[in-house]
């Protein structure tokens, strides 16, 4: 007798439990409502504590045809093209463990569940870091921000997530382990598997453990705060990213944005913006970057440069994550998009980021990461408004060469605008996913919601 | 190859961009590796259209393309091993764009990495990945390869540099891949396509990321009695946070070998020299020469040289650059290892290599981008002497499992080719090589794209004895 679809459930279950213990199988309506995505409710949650168990749930998936959901602190869950199908999500935050920290090769060999901040408390013990510093840091999993090519300011100096992480071990969208990179800084053994997990979304395997590339603690780091005009700001940033002072993050709110900030924001006027200079390195570079920092802000009429260390500098940089959330919790409407356009032309955006804000009666916050060309707007507005806005930021992003998507915004507007620019190579992507997801197990919508 | 299809392919691009005479299918028969296999046809196209027309013809006649810049790749890479046709993309050489203030270069890839960077220089950028080839290799060679280079300890590979891509596909469909802006939403390709050493489609178009160049550099050489004191010199300069521009090693008998043909004044009696290049603000890099100073004089340096001129800047790098050329003059039929350790372990892997020299008798000269831990262990041996060459071989292969031995790789920059098919299987899984052939089967159904390359012959096999390559 064929069996209905609970019963298929619960055999699922069963089984999965065989496999990672059925304390660590959750079903109840109780334990899963707190997991819930993109309007779905899942049908269970399996907490595995390694790569082989991970493999065994995934060939478990494929026999039952039932999708999962990887899941790490849940904090980019709802960010970008939606979930097609519900499904059981697959936590791995319990495989936390730095596993190696080799200190002679600057590399450590770390599992996905790790978080962030953690990880750099256990490094900072041994006089290391690790310069990937995204908005969510304090919660997001290692794991979860390889899988969805997380980027902060400090990328600017040390390079994005695919130029930190030299190595990731990932179970396949079928169960099988594989073995991409190394540990070593240089490889070109075979294709490079590794960089087409970054930003993969979980959607053509799950990244169970990764070697990233590990710096000594600067003996200096410094944050310039520049309190200038929108025109004198940008100017700023062009010669700053044009000299070879070689930054370490340049990072802009704009006056909406920076009221977030805390005391260091508060009193921006319209019009100006904050700039959030870092330099790091020994004390005669820093000694030396600050002053030709300074002569520049001089020359382009900066109000105010305040210059922090220490303790202070940390706090500011810490207050400038929180931006993020705070921005999205002002109003429970508000949708974050993110522009790229050519490094040279974020003056551009920004303007026409302002001028749709101004046409619909919103105010925007704007965050820029100056080195990457990349702006966050924060629009509070509800319903066809927003659409609009969405809509003219979309065209201004294009005509500058770039593009513009919605990535972190209430349900009704990422299932409306959630999709993806077109592009040329869509279908290679397509037929990336179905040679390694022929189940279309893994994150079913995601990413690929968009791109066909 | 059939006249038809020589017509058919004459028309797509004229008579002066097409070859067939035997001369010059020898000419294109080999690249710097020393095997030898003959194509059909050299064809040079001058647009993306000709090389997406040439595709669908090569798709629908099967026909085996391989894509090859200036044949400078040290892995067999560009070899057609199934005949067919050489797509010898020199002819598109245009720079399309500079950009410094979106930081971007557009150009063919045809064009030669040096006179790239001879356009960027007035401008006070560069593009740093700058392999040992550069004037002559292209920049789409270097993409298929993923080229290294000695800057890129500081600065990184080139598949850091490149931020988008047109390409044609095996079908001869025409794709941008990657983007000139930031993060553009999908998956990698760009990643994976550069160092795919041709096997994924030809690239047509190359959107590169171009930096300000430093203010200043700083040049040294430190000479070592042991190769122990060298190496942790290198760890304790990159512990102290000092990012090098280039950390280079060179063991004794490469520095003899140097000074036989180029004078650039390196002892030939220190079993190790380091060639260290600090770049960043003027004012503040004495005081990063003098913490390498300190740090080379704890570890016994017998002698540190600072380059005070420019012209004492370029007689140190005479040497590092004159390497192989040096080795090829005195011995032409030298064979490069490409290995890669972490980085603390490569004095190690260096004395490992002499005792492998040692095994079988033959002559290996060492030069290292020590800080990447990259070995170039140049074995020389008697071309026309069989059991030398076997030795050689042998000892190329053992090499390479002392890499991986000490958690390293097979190639750090030169590729797979048709040189390490074998060691493949040292280094990967039966899932892992799968998962490679899956992407190629997703990029090249027909197999017609740089065919016979990278991966094992079987993977079901135990690694058969390698065949002779000479």
């Amino acid at each position: 007798m064929k069996k209905t679809v609970s019963q298929e459930r619960e055999a699922f279950h069963q089984q999965l439990g065989a496999v990672v213990g059925p304390e660590n199988v959750l079903t109840e309506a109780q334990a899963t409502a707190s997991y819930q995505v993109d309007g779905f409710t899942p049908d269970g949650v399996v907490f595995a504590t390694s790569t082989e168990q991970v493999s065994q749930v995934i060939r478990l998936a494929n026999e039952f045809r039932i999708p999962i959901i990887p899941w790490g602190s849940g904090s980019k869950q709802e960010v970008g093209p939606c979930l097609s199908q519900s499904g059981t999500i697959l936590c791995l935050k319990r495989m936390n463990q730095l596993i190696e920290l080799d200190a002679g090769n600057f590399t450590a060999h770390v599992a996905a569940g790790m978080v962030n901040a953690e990880l750099q408390k256990q490094l900072g013990e041994h006089r290391f870091f690790f310069p990937l510093d995204p908005v969510c840091m304090e919660t997001s999993t290692l794991g979860g921000e390889i899988a969805t090519n997380a980027t902060g300011p400090l990328r600017l100096k040390y390079g994005a997530v695919r130029d930190l992480v030299l190595g990731v071990t990932v179970v396949t969208p079928t169960g099988d382990i594989i073995h991409t990179g190394g540990k070593t800084m240089k490889n070109v053994a075979g294709f490079d598997l590794c960089k087409m997990y970054i930003g993969s979304w979980g959607t053509l395997g799950i990244i169970t453990e990764a070697v990233i590339r590990l710096f000594p603690l600067p003996e200096v780091s410094k944050s310039l705060l520049i309190t200038a005009s929108q025109e004198n700001a940008f100017r700023l940033v062009g010669q700053l990213l044009e000299s070879a002072l070689e930054l370490s993050a340049i990072e802009l709110l704009d006056w909406t944005a920076g009221r977030y900030l805390g005391d260091h924001g508060a009193h921006l006027a319209e019009g100006k913006v904050l700039l959030l200079v870092n330099i790091d390195g020994d004390s005669a570079a820093v000694a030396r970057r600050e002053e030709a920092i300074k002569a520049l802000a001089k020359t382009n009429q900066a109000s105010e440069v305040v210059t922090l260390q220490g303790e202070e500098a940390a706090e500011v940089w810490n207050a400038y994550r929180r931006v993020h959330q705070a921005l999205l919790d002002a109003v429970p409407s508000t949708a974050q998009g993110k522009a790229s356009v050519p490094i040279g032309k974020a003056a551009d955006m920004f303007r026409a980021i302002k001028e749709a804000g101004q046409r619909h009666h919103a105010e925007i916050g704007i965050r820029v990461y100056c080195g990457s060309g990349l702006l966050y707007p924060y629009v509070a507005l509800e319903d066809d408004k927003l659409i609009f806005v969405i809509a003219s930021l979309k065209q201004a992003a294009s005509a500058l060469g770039g593009f513009f998507i919605v990535e972190a915004a209430p349900l009704w507007a990422r299932k409306k605008e959630g999709s993806l620019p077109q592009r040329s190579d869509a279908t290679l992507m397509k037929r990336l996913k179905t040679a390694f997801d022929p189940n279309n197990i893994l994150n079913p919508g995601r990413m690929f919601g968009g791109l066909y | 190859m059939e006249q038809r299809l020589i017509k058919e392919l004459t028309k797509i691009v004229g008579r002066d961009d097409i070859l067939y005479d035997l001369k010059d299918l020898i000419a294109y028969s080999y690249d710097a590796t020393p095997r030898q296999e003959m194509p059909d046809v050299i064809i040079f196209p001058h647009s993306t259209a000709e090389v997406s027309a040439i595709m669908k013809l090569a798709h629908q006649e099967r026909i085996p393309v391989i894509a090859r810049g200036a044949g400078t790749n040290l892995s067999g890479g560009t070899i057609p091993v199934r005949g067919g046709i050489i797509l010898e993309m020199s002819r598109m050489n245009r720079i399309l764009e500079i950009d410094t203030a979106n930081q971007r270069a557009v150009v063919e890839p045809g064009v030669i990495n040096l006179d790239l960077q001879n356009a960027l220089a007035p401008l006070g950028f560069f593009y740093p990945p700058d392999p040992a080839s550069q004037k002559s290799s292209t920049l789409g060679g270097n993409v298929g390869e993923n080229a290294g280079g000695p800057l890129c300890l500081r600065y990184g590979v080139t598949s850091k540099y490149v931020c988008g891509m047109e390409v044609v596909l095996a079908d001869g469909e025409v794709v941008e891949i990657g983007d000139y802006v930031a993060d553009p939403p999908g998956y990698d390709l760009r990643g994976l396509f550069i160092g795919s050493e041709g096997m994924l489609g030809v690239a047509t178009k190359l959107i590169l990321h171009i930096i300000p160049k430093p203010e200043a550099t700083r040049t040294m050489l430190a000479i070592f009695d042991t190769l122990e004191d060298g190496g942790r010199a290198v760890s304790e300069i990159i512990s102290r946070g000092i990012v090098p521009g280039a950390l280079e090693l060179l063991d004794k008998k490469m520095c003899w070998v140097i000074e036989q043909s180029v004078s650039a004044g390196y002892p030939t009696d220190a079993e190790g020299v380091l060639l260290i290049e600090v770049a960043g603000l003027a004012d503040t890099l004495d005081r990063q020469v003098e913490e390498i100073s300190e740090i080379c004089q704890k570890n016994k340096v017998r002698e540190l040289r600072i380059a005070q001129t420019n012209a004492e800047r370029d007689a140190l790098w005479k040497g590092r650059r004159g390497a192989f050329g040096a080795v090829a003059r005195i011995c032409p039929p030298y064979s490069v290892c490409d290995g890669t350790v972490p980085r603390d372990k490569l004095a190690q892997a260096l004395h490992r290599v002499g005792e492998i020299a040692e095994k079988y008798h033959v002559l290996i000269a060492n030069v290292a981008h020590a800080g990447d831990g990259n070995l170039h262990p140049l074995i020389l041996f008697d071309a026309n002497n069989p059991e030398e060459r076997a030795a050689a071989k042998k000892a190329g292969s053992e090499v390479l499992d002392t890499c991986i031995a000490f958690g390293g790789t097979i190639t750090g920059e030169h590729g797979i080719g048709l040189e390490k098919m074998d060691a493949m299987r040292l280094m990967f899984d039966p899932a892992d090589i799968a998962a490679m052939r899956r992407i190629k089967e997703v990029f090249d159904p027909d197999d017609i794209l740089n065919p016979g390359k990278m991966f094992p012959p079987d993977e079901s096999q135990p690694q058969p004895t390698q065949e002779e390559v000479a």
